[in-house]
């Protein structure tokens, strides 16, 4: 469980999360969608302490980054350590041994390669396996389905899947919706750093419509394409 | 091609304002170590020279990386880009060639020229896929990464102590293992990625033993061979090898904690002034480590608390 009470974040003096509250269960895989900038990765980041912030995080597991994997929408990686020793440094933070890595690479990613040399989707599935390895009981998933091969984004939903059936939290942001109905619990849609909605699995092709609804609205013919 | 160099100046400038320095101030520091640097260089070893020459063509080899000069081809005409990069590239050796001059190296200086202007042409692709080996696979990552950055060195290191140790020239063998350390410090001398702290299960006082132990360990891997030689070759001198290592792994120390104190911004000037103080006058440690442990511990709490 991870709950989040009364949270705000400025930057400056720019509020770009405003009294959020929300409530993460056990066993349960969380949607956020919200245009560019609406403030979903600040408020990730806030989750797992990477950022300061007003409000209070709280969680069964204390402290929470000990038991969170932290997926970023692009993982930073440094310019000469192979993908193996990713996942080594990774493991040795959290103090676990890896055991073979190579049973565990079912992206079958070159590990014995830099990792800078890697492709965008593979850096995203080098991360996401280290994650993994990481044995954690909360995952933050930033766009994880963004660069990603379709072979892998199937990969990447029955991940979820078996996550949310061992019980852990899941918090998954993406721009394709398809992805987190397929998925999520629950969606919530963030505008400008407030929630503004809340939506259950039944509701999910309601909110997909009244999306594109307000969305594309009449923008297209403003283009005037001929 | 005048509003690229342009570019290039303001960008300098602001790196310096992000080091907390007065571009101008910055550009009088960075000339006062370059020619104190030089001279220092210049006067403990013959074999400076190539060290310089060495030194010249790493920096002007940064400008052959591959994605940036696809960049620019992409943007400018061909003749452009290759009188760009053969500008670019003299402008960075030009204070190496000066002193060289200074020092009436005629022969070398026109060589690190030529060299220099070649360069432009050639492209390094830093994607290749060859992975070098390093014997510091199990803890990741400043030896793993630093260590295939500068392995050349290191190969040039060995080789110097083996100078040293064929022509009896015990200086030069010291120097040489001092060299080992100063680039493992130099392994500490960026932060990483926050990620990469934040990911540890720690306090931070266990998070910064395990970087010593690490430290420790692998420098120590890497001296060794100088070590070894030095204590072959130069018995008589034990006593003082192993002042110097001692000293080595105290300044190690040092950098590590300078480096956390001001985590995840870079070192700043203060610290730099600190450090370079320690290094003139080694008894300031005695303050400028506690020091510099108790701000690494009051910025690490951020992200291991």
């Amino acid at each position: 469980m991870i709950n989040v009470e009364n949270l705000s974040k400025y930057y400056g003096t720019k509020q770009v999360l405003i009294h959020i509250n929300l409530h993460f269960e056990k066993g349960k895989v969380y949607g956020i969608v919200g245009e560019n900038g609406s403030g979903k990765t600040t408020l990730f980041r806030c989750i797992a302490g990477l950022e300061k912030h007003e409000g209070i995080i709280s969680a069964d597991l204390l402290p929470l980054k000990n038991h969170l994997g932290l997926l970023l929408t692009e993982p930073f990686f440094f310019s000469k350590i192979t993908g193996r020793e990713y996942i080594r440094l990774l493991c040795n933070a959290r103090n676990l041994h890896t055991g073979n890595i190579d049973d565990r690479n079912i992206f079958d990613l070159p590990l014995h390669q830099y990792a800078s040399t890697y492709s965008t989707g593979m850096k995203k599935k080098l991360a996401l396996t280290a994650i993994l390895i990481q044995e954690n009981q909360y995952f933050i998933l930033d766009e994880p389905f963004n660069g990603v091969d379709i072979q892998s984004n199937i990969i990447l939903a029955a991940i979820i899947h078996k996550l949310k059936d061992l019980g852990k939290t899941v918090i998954i942001s993406s721009h394709i919706f398809s992805t987190l109905s397929d998925t999520c619990d629950e969606i919530h849609l963030l505008k400008n750093g407030v929630f503004i909605k809340k939506v259950y699995q039944e509701d999910f092709d309601k909110l997909e419509a009244a999306m594109k609804e307000t969305t594309v609205g009449n923008k297209i013919d403003k283009l005037g394409l001929i | 091609m005048k509003a690229y160099f342009l570019l290039q100046f303001k960008m300098t400038n602001r790196k310096l304002a992000d080091y907390g320095l007065n571009p101008i101030l910055g550009f009088c520091i960075i000339f006062a170590v370059f020619i104190g640097f030089s001279m220092y260089l210049f006067s403990r070893t013959e074999f400076a020279v190539y060290m310089y020459m060495l030194i010249a063509w790493s920096f002007v080899a940064k400008l052959s990386e591959k994605k940036r000069n696809d960049f620019l081809k992409s943007i400018f005409l061909k003749i452009s880009y290759v009188k760009l990069r053969m500008i670019e590239n003299s402008i960075v050796v030009l204070p190496f060639v000066a002193f060289l001059i200074y020092k009436q190296l005629f022969p070398d200086a026109i060589m690190i020229t030529a060299i220099t202007l070649m360069m432009a042409l050639v492209n390094f692709n830093s994607t290749f896929n060859y992975t070098i080996p390093t014997p510091f696979y199990k803890k990741p990552f400043e030896f793993t990464v630093g260590f295939r950055n500068t392995f050349y060195l290191f190969l040039l290191n060995y080789s110097l102590a083996c100078i040293a140790a064929s022509v009896g020239n015990f200086n030069l063998g010291v120097f040489a293992l001092l060299l080992v350390f100063l680039l493992s410090f130099s392994f500490y001398s960026k932060p990483e990625n926050e990620y990469y702290v934040w990911s540890f299960i720690d306090t931070p006082k266990g998070f910064l033993i395990k970087k010593i132990k690490t430290a420790f360990l692998y420098s120590t891997l890497l001296s060794i061979p100088i070590l070894l030689i030095l204590c072959i070759f130069f018995p008589g001198e034990i006593k003082t090898i192993l002042l110097f290592q001692l000293l080595s792994y105290i300044y190690l120390v040092t950098i590590i904690f300078a480096k956390y104190s001001n985590y995840p911004d870079e070192m700043n000037v203060p610290q730099g002034f600190l450090i370079a103080l320690s290094v003139l006058f080694p008894p300031v440690l005695v303050g400028v480590i506690p020091f510099f442990y108790v701000q690494s511990m009051k910025k690490l709490n951020v992200f291991l608390a």
